[in-house]
């Protein structure tokens, strides 16, 4: 009997319960496919840097491939190596790695692949069923991965960096850091959606429970039926949102895992954890009970302070706090609190800063006479902000949420494109084989006519000291590059600082440092650097600062001709536009010139389309990510601005009955509600470029030590002020069936002192 | 990570053929219990095989398994006793023709594999190492004539032009480099090198050389030490070891102080045990030895973290007035591969004196 009457309400208004219902669905949803993905990703990353980390290949000195006999004589001199056939399939299948098993056992707990997880299926397979796809005409090629680096090696072969793809630096750890930074914010806004269409329940319920109570039920009784109410539901609504969020992390997760394997060499093919999506579950029925009891948790006065002018002077504290520490905060942990402390402190103050605004502007409008109307509009608009003050600060949340998250895709994006662009100047790219002349190349190079611009790049290892410091000073170790001939290649680097004319003075004995160098230093163009190469001093002017995209050690550039005699390269490229030759011809030319039947050569142009095409497939999930949440605070506002509306329909049907025309009467409502989403849109701005640049600006730089260039995109503003007002109107829409319809008669509570 | 993904399928293929892989995985028989190697196409050794020399030193690709396995009984130059393993198996996916050409190394085909395990005790303390490598690709592979075994590069070898062999063996923090010197004739086995290993008529082609004379180095942990003793060696080679029902066996190879060499084994069953073994005189006359004439009884067992093993035994032979007490002496004696087993040294006392070494398989947990 108790409990009829008790959920007797929910039959009287089945659309609040459906709403909170679809309120918990859906965060459940959107929490566990989140969680669930950003699991894969990081176990997917972690797995392929624990393959290929820091490892190196044994190569032939002779310029030759290795081969199965190669492998066999090495482990019989006793040097742990161990084959790795990569076979190129035609697409959709895509390459696959061959391993021998039983080749592993001598690298320990260093054994490709680590210790971490399991790598299961593709893209490995034992090396015979990979041999036999390459005997079947796919294209192969056999590596011998080597155990350490100081192998005691056979004169005939050298050891050899092995990497399977141009090094992402932390874009990919940065790009993890992000959507974790994401799930944490889908679960306060989701938090937030579910306590304001709980309250509103609460809110409608309130003279039931009262009456419940005056018939001798015990607070506490009904309190526990409250929370066995809640209980039941969550656990209903949790089990088809975990259904969901796993059909969202699989639809995403597709092309997320293409982008993955392209872009980063990973496939997502390392699953995540079973229980993931539990405790997913676990953490939103947590959510779900906490934010919606935490009035019977928190003090009343706390509650009632909350709203009054000590507690938004406390809010702007609380804010202040955040904004102070975000900026001096000294480690990751310390920006993550500073950031929750700015949005507890925005969401508290938004509602009533913006009711203040309103009602102030009512006020004013009514001293000028303007039209009472508008004074209606703007302090009907009050009443809203402070009534549906959470699903407003969620409709806050996830619009600054949207706009950090395009802005710092968009930047990744730029960024990606600048590093491509500067790594991949030339259309072709061809390594300088291990024991070859590289000079006998550049003579080549130098003979052929009709050929378009090239340089030779020389890497080694070179350390730095400032000029000023007489040898008192640190002296830090630098990654070396010598370029020569500088050509037209170059012409496009993105210099952040740069003396006049930087590459000619480049050329005559300047050094080009990169960005994170600079930075560390203290340096800039003008300043005097020692550099040591192979025990040989030379002192140099800075003449530019280049952008380095996020490489973290430290790089001087130089011109090949202020390389010492001594210099021993670690690697040498070509890096060449074929103009009216083919690149078929070039590397035929090389590769006599260097007696080699095995020259990497590298199609720069393909690998920038493929890498630029799979990196705006990964950032659509990011962008997919942050538009279900904006679709599921919309959602909110919607159910809520609606419910709102119909309790106060009798309220706007007055304003027919003193004689305000129905046209116009909608039209009032289409300007408050669009009014409504667009004032929040608007408080969102400020919010949103402020997470942008916590993101891009202060957690970056702390948790990798270097930073993105800050962007905003006004475009974007204009297009997300669109979908507020598209929002607005359709409450506005709902509304106008609501007033077409019988008005309700206002509950007694809303008769008898509570705001109108 | 991938050889710990890869590792278990490749030898669970490996040690069940193509048979349905309703069998314990094993490797060469360390806890196998193969599928029916006629229907697999690899011949299975019978009654009345004989031995060939110097072929079957060599690989025979038409079995499914086969080892060359050597334990030593050395002592170093101070007199403390030091034993130590080698065992090289071969373990088929296919059976070869014994004339058939192997398949391309650049296939990197998968028609065996090959393990090896060295071991020293000594003091106490046990070391020991695994290696495995696929056959055919040229690092692991066996020949008759010269005697070659080798995986990467641990090998055994004949010294040309000279009557002794070398095998040269290191792991992490230990290595042995020995001069193996044959002093008598192999030593076959059961019914003329047929060494059945069950009631129902299973069994292995099985010699052995019973006393080699050895020297070397032996290094551990940096620091070499000369060492001399006696070698036992054996080669044995099936296409079913055990078969269904049995759990694995305990094998002794003892040197007795009157010259006399005794090789024992028991094939645990659920019902019992199959026992078998050879009496070799101090003259060289080999007396087979079984059910009838054999008793072998496990007495104290030890309790390890690998499982509980039998470390101390009684072996009685009554018509050879042999009544002994073997013994491993205290340590932990696992190889810790990827099919954990016992091998220690072993003491022999009683109505004979004499040293040897003893191999439990199946005991681990």
């Amino acid at each position: 009997m108790l409990v009829r009457a008790f959920i007797s309400h929910y039959r009287r208004h089945p659309f609040q319960l459906l709403a909170l219902a679809l309120m918990i669905t859906l965060a459940t949803m959107l929490w566990t496919g989140v969680t669930v993905l950003t699991d894969q990703a990081r176990n997917s990353l972690f797995q392929s840097e624990e393959a290929v980390a820091a490892r190196v290949q044994v190569v032939r000195t002779d310029g030759q491939p290795v081969t199965v006999d190669d492998f066999a004589w090495l482990r019989m001199a006793g040097v742990c190596v161990a084959p790795w056939l990569e076979v190129q399939r035609p697409p959709p299948e895509g390459r696959v790695i061959g391993i021998d098993p039983l080749a592993l056992g001598c690298f320990g707990e260093s054994a490709p692949g680590g210790e971490a997880g399991d790598l299961d299926g593709e893209p490995f397979m034992d090396i015979s069923e990979a041999a036999m796809l390459s005997a079947k005409g796919a294209d192969s090629q056999l590596y011998l991965l080597a155990g350490t680096d100081d192998e005691s090696l056979p004169e005939t072969y050298a050891l050899k960096d092995f990497s399977l793809s141009p090094p992402t630096g932390e874009l990919a750890d940065s790009f993890l850091l992000n959507l974790d930074a994401l799930s944490l914010l889908v679960l306060l806004i989701t938090g937030l959606l579910v306590r304001s269409v709980h309250r509103l329940g609460l809110a409608q319920r309130r003279d039931s429970l009262a009456l419940l109570h005056r018939f001798g039920v015990p607070r506490r009784r009904v309190r526990q039926l409250l929370v066995l109410e809640l209980m039941a539901l969550t656990a209903l609504c949790v089990l088809p949102g975990l259904w969901l969020g796993a059909q969202l992390a699989g639809v995403l997760g597709g092309g997320f895992g293409q982008a993955l394997d392209n872009l980063f060499d990973v496939a997502l093919y390392a699953g995540s954890d079973e229980s993931l999506p539990w405790r997913a579950a676990g953490v939103m029925v947590l959510l779900v009970l906490a934010v919606c009891l935490l009035d019977w948790v928190l003090p009343r006065r706390w509650q009632n302070a909350a709203s009054s002018g000590r507690g938004l002077r406390v809010a702007g504290l609380v804010l202040l706090a955040g904004l102070t520490g975000v900026v001096l905060a000294p480690g990751l942990g310390w920006v993550f609190a500073g950031t929750a402390l700015v949005f507890a402190g925005a969401g508290w103050l938004t509602p009533a800063l913006l009711a203040m605004m309103a009602q102030r502007l009512s006020g004013s409008a009514s001293d000028t006479g303007v039209s009472p109307l508008l004074g209606w509009r703007r302090r009907e608009l009050a009443v809203m902000f402070r009534q549906l003050a959470l699903p407003v600060v969620a409709l806050q949340f996830a619009v600054a949420t949207v706009l950090a998250v395009q802005a710092l895709v968009t930047t990744f994006e730029n960024t990606f494109d600048d590093w491509l662009a500067q790594r991949l100047e030339a259309e072709f790219y061809v390594e300088v084989p291990v024991g070859a002349d590289a000079e006998l190349g550049a003579a080549q190079l130098r003979e052929l006519e009709g050929i378009g611009p090239w340089h030779r790049v020389t890497r080694g290892e070179a350390s730095i000291s400032p000029a000023d410091n007489d040898g008192k000073g640190a002296v830090t170790p630098v990654d070396l590059f010598a370029l020569g001939p500088v050509g037209e290649l170059v012409a496009d680097w993105t210099l952040l600082e740069s003396s006049a004319r930087p590459w000619q003075q480049l050329a005559q004995g300047g050094v080009m440092i990169n960005e994170q160098l600079a930075r560390r230093q203290n340096l800039e163009v003008g300043d005097t650097l020692d550099v040591t190469i192979a025990d040989t001093d030379i002192r140099v002017p800075v003449v530019a600062v280049y952008a380095d995209y996020g490489r973290p050690a430290g790089e001087v550039l130089i011109h090949r001709a202020q390389l010492p005699e001594a210099f021993s390269a670690g690697f040498e490229s070509f890096s060449v536009n074929p103009g009216e030759r083919t690149m078929a011809e070039i590397s035929d030319r090389l590769a006599d010139v260097w007696d080699t039947s095995n020259l990497t050569v590298r199609d720069n142009a393909s690998i920038r389309a493929l890498a630029s095409r799979v990196f705006g497939q990964t950032f659509l999930l990011t962008r997919a990510i942050s538009l279900l949440t904006l679709v599921l605070a919309a959602v909110a506002l919607l159910i809520m601005g609606w419910v709102f509306f119909t309790t106060r329909a009798w309220y706007f049907q007055l304003l027919a009955v003193w004689g305000l025309p129905a046209t116009m009467l909608r039209r009032q409502l289409q300007r408050l509600a669009v009014t409504l989403t667009l004032s929040v849109t608007a408080a969102a701005l400020p919010l949103g470029i402020w997470l942008t640049w916590v993101l891009v600006s202060r957690i970056n730089p702390l948790a990798f030590g270097w930073s993105l260039p800050m962007a905003v995109y006004p475009m974007f503003w204009l297009e997300l002020g669109l979908v507020a007002a598209g929002i607005g109107l359709v409450i506005a829409r709902l509304m106008r069936r609501q007033l077409e319809g019988p008005t309700p008669l206002p509950p007694a509570s809303r008769m008898t002192g509570a705001e109108r | 990570m991938i050889a710990r993904r890869l590792m278990p399928l490749l030898l669970l293929a490996l040690a069940t053929g193509c048979s349905e892989p309703d069998s314990q995985a094993g490797f060469a028989g360390l806890a196998e219990q193969a599928g029916e190697a006629d229907e697999s196409g690899f011949l299975q050794p019978e009654p009345g095989d004989e031995l060939v020399f110097p072929d079957d030193w060599g690989p025979h690709p038409q079995h499914r398994i086969e080892w060359w396995y050597l334990t030593a009984n050395l002592e170093t130059a101070d007199g403390e006793p030091l034993g130590l393993q080698w065992t090289q198996f071969r373990q088929a996916l296919k059976p070869r023709s014994a004339d058939a050409q192997p398949p391309d190394a650049e296939t990197w085909p998968l028609d065996a594999a090959w393990m090896a395990h060295g071991a020293v005790s000594f003091a106490g303390d046990h070391w020991f190492e695994e290696k495995l490598a696929r056959g055919d690709v040229g690092h692991a592979g066996a020949t008759a004539e010269p005697l070659q075994v080798w995986l990467d590069d641990w090998r055994l070898e004949a010294v040309q032009g000279e009557d002794h062999w070398r095998l040269q063996v290191n792991g992490d923090g230990w290595s042995y480099d020995l001069r193996l010197g044959n002093t008598g004739r192999p030593v076959a086995h059961g019914d003329e090198g047929f060494s059945a290993k069950s009631a129902s008529g299973e069994g292995s082609m099985y010699f052995s050389l019973v006393d080699l004379e050895i020297d070397g180095t032996v290094t551990l942990d940096g620091e070499s030490m000369e060492v001399s003793g006696r070698g036992w060696f054996d080669r044995e080679w099936s296409s079913q070891f055990l078969k269904a029902g049995q759990q694995g066996w305990d094998w002794f190879a003892l040197h007795l102080g009157g010259g006399q060499k005794l090789m024992a084994f028991r094939l645990r069953e659920d019902d019992g045990a199959f026992v078998s073994g050879s009496w070799i005189s101090a003259e060289g006359e080999v007396i087979s030895l079984g059910v009838d004439n054999l008793t072998i009884t496990p007495e104290t067992w030890q309790e390890t973290v690998e499982g509980r093993v039998p470390v101390r035994w009684r072996l009685q032979i009554p018509e050879r007035q042999v009544d002994v007490t073997i013994a491993a002496p205290e340590g932990n004696y696992w190889n810790t591969g990827l099919y954990p087993y016992w091998e220690s040294p072993v003491s022999v006392s009683g109505s004979h004196e004499g040293v040897g070494y003893m191999e439990l398989t199946g005991y681990s947990d």
